[in-house]
């Protein structure tokens, strides 16, 4: 709602605030515009250049994927949750496979486990690279999305050698993964990672060091710890705040534990704890964790089989599960009920944009409309997860 | 884990009936009384050696005489994580079962409550704003039901028209069961013939061929 004091803070105190009294404008940003990282739609009323309330407005991209997977078979579920975050669509299949797998029992082969830890990083630093590149375009700076893109190539060009698609693989297999890495792409890999570590680098003080984009993000859309608890921010979001919370240390899944890295956190460098600068380097900063737990894989990966026992007309013991794993954007978390059918009796997700979402609404009263743009980059939605 | 709490939630809040469910693949559950799912949430969340600070899910599951409705919460204090439910019967096939909202615990609840309330019907008591979150707000009927049904017509439009419905699975499905060398062991969609509706071409003369 319009604050008083908003008024007075551009109009000067003693004004005759009766006659002078500015009417709050609703502005639809949305869903069609690229700055809302594809449709959402928010509502803002707006008090001059200042936003007094925001109501995002979801659905756009809802395509009842939860209602599909009660009709589809426990493997044709996978290309669907695919389509969740179509930027980091190898880490949503390898959350899924593994609440299906903790549900049968099923043992991964060692080479299929590092095959999958390989791919996810691997997409985890193409998707941050995606964000490196957006983020800088939602401010303004056109040149970093071509300098990022170029890189995040490669790693599409490795995924589709692998599984034959650009962006939704369909790729990790209920069991182990669907094809075998050869040495040939892993050297290739090994020559990427050397490069890509150098240039980050160099982008990094392009972009995150830039006077205007720092200006443009320190201070802004402060999320600190206890906001991001109440509404259950994950991720580079609570990261960002000073949290380490990392899944992949906290609660290690596949063989997450064996790998050494970091957890990069929020320190406040440009300014307040928890702002759109603190998220950015955090995940800068995660891409050269990536690199480093791919390193590990490539040292490591043994010979064997990519696929464990699976039966092919498959039923999964009545039960629930919920399985959390630690994805570009946050924790993304599968809550599965089985009747003991062919079919999922329930499959639930749990999408960190979603919530990510929510936490928009308190953030933006009092921004300016620019900040609140800057605010949406930052937190890095996709809307297919959103929706789903 | 899980018998501990359960006896530490019937101690603290009388009346919650909490009950532990042991499973014996995947998780373990904890049912309690739907009239007391405010208070033993609030409990939850400070109670101590559990401080659950975060709640992950809300969600519905649509059975014959019930709906459960599902708390997934998490502790990030304490790294702990449970799956807590509700039982909700059904009066009637359409009925809306009612629950209290936990919006005043978590305000992650807000939009969780609301995507549970535009899927499942589930009516929050108390929620500061209960509106359809995923379908528009002149929507009829619980999508996540099982007995759903879509709606013939939206706001004057046709919905799911016949003529639209892409049914190239099913002819391409046709031709290669054809071609099997064992037609009864090949399937090739999970659209069975009355999924479609009255006028769709099923069969194999799709235009275009």
């Amino acid at each position: 709602m319009a604050d008083t004091n908003l008024e007075t803070k551009w109009i000067g105190d003693g004004a005759d605030m009766e006659k002078i009294k500015s009417d709050l404008l609703t502005l639809n940003m949305g869903p069609q515009h690229p700055a809302t990282h594809g449709v959402l739609r928010v509502e803002i009323q707006t008090d001059s250049e200042i936003v007094a309330t925001a109501r995002p407005h979801l659905g756009y991209l809802h395509r009842c994927m939860e209602k599909h997977s009660e009709n589809l078979e426990w493997r044709q579920v996978i290309p669907y949750v695919d389509r969740m975050d179509y930027l980091a669509a190898m880490n949503m299949e390898l959350g899924y496979c593994l609440a299906v797998e903790k549900m049968l029992g099923t043992e991964v082969p060692r080479r299929a486990e590092y095959i999958r830890v390989m791919v996810s990083e691997l997409q985890r630093i193409a998707s941050h690279l995606m964000f490196f590149g957006v983020y800088a375009i939602d401010l303004g700076a056109f040149s970093p999305f071509l300098y990022a893109f170029q890189d995040r190539e490669f790693i599409l060009r490795i995924f589709e050698e692998l599984s034959g698609a650009r962006l939704l693989y369909n790729y990790i297999w209920l069991g182990g993964v669907w094809n075998d890495i050869n040495d040939d792409q892993l050297r290739r890999i090994e020559t990427f990672l050397d490069e890509l570590d150098e240039k980050l680098h160099k982008y990094h003080n392009l972009v995150g060091e830039n006077h205007i984009f720092v200006g443009r993000t320190a201070n802004v859309g402060v999320m600190n710890k206890d906001y991001c608890y109440q509404y259950g921010g994950t991720g580079a979001v609570l990261r960002g705040a000073g949290v380490d919370w990392d899944l992949r240390k906290k609660r290690p899944y596949g063989i997450y534990e064996e790998f050494d890295f970091n957890v990069p956190v929020g320190e406040g460098t440009k300014g307040t704890l928890g702002d759109a600068w603190d998220r950015y380097w955090v995940r800068v900063r995660e891409i050269w964790e990536s690199i480093k737990i791919v390193r590990q894989c490539l040292e490591g990966i043994e010979e064997g089989p990519i696929m464990g026992k699976v039966s092919k007309v498959l039923k999964v013991p009545a039960g629930e599960v919920y399985m959390r794993t630690e994805c570009p954007r946050g924790e993304l978390g599968y809550h599965l009920i089985s009747d003991g059918g062919k079919t999922p009796y329930r499959l639930k997700v749990k999408s960190s944009c979603f919530t990510h979402t929510s936490m928009l609404v308190e953030v933006a009263e009092g921004q300016m409309i620019a900040d609140f743009v800057a605010t949406i980059g930052s937190i890095d939605i996709v809307l297919g997860e959103v929706d789903r | 884990m899980h018998s501990e709490w359960t006896s530490k939630i019937n101690a603290a809040v009388s009346g919650a009936n909490a009950e532990h469910v042991a499973a014996e693949v995947g998780d373990d559950t904890i049912f309690v009384a739907s009239e007391k799912i405010l208070d033993v949430c609030k409990y939850l969340y400070s109670a101590e050696g559990m401080e659950f600070n975060v709640l992950q899910v809300v969600t519905g599951t649509d059975y014959e005489d019930r709906i459960e409705v599902s708390y997934v919460l998490a502790s990030f204090i304490n790294n702990l994580e449970l799956i807590l439910k509700v039982k909700l019967p059904k009066a009637s096939k359409d009925a809306t079962p009612e629950l209290e909202s936990v919006c005043s615990v978590w305000k992650a609840a807000n939009f969780l409550e609301r995507e549970t309330y535009d899927m499942v019907g589930v009516i929050f008591k108390n929620h500061p704003d209960l509106r359809r979150l995923l379908c528009p707000q002149d929507w009829e009927g619980w999508p996540l039901r099982k007995d759903y049904v879509v709606q013939k017509v939206y706001a004057g439009m046709e919905v799911n028209p016949a003529h639209k419905i892409n049914t190239a699975d099913i002819y391409f499905g046709e031709k290669l069961k054809s071609s099997a060398a064992d037609p009864k062991k090949f399937s090739y969609s999970w659209k069975k013939p009355e999924f479609y509706p009255e006028g769709a071409q099923t069969s194999s003369t799709t235009e275009g061929e």
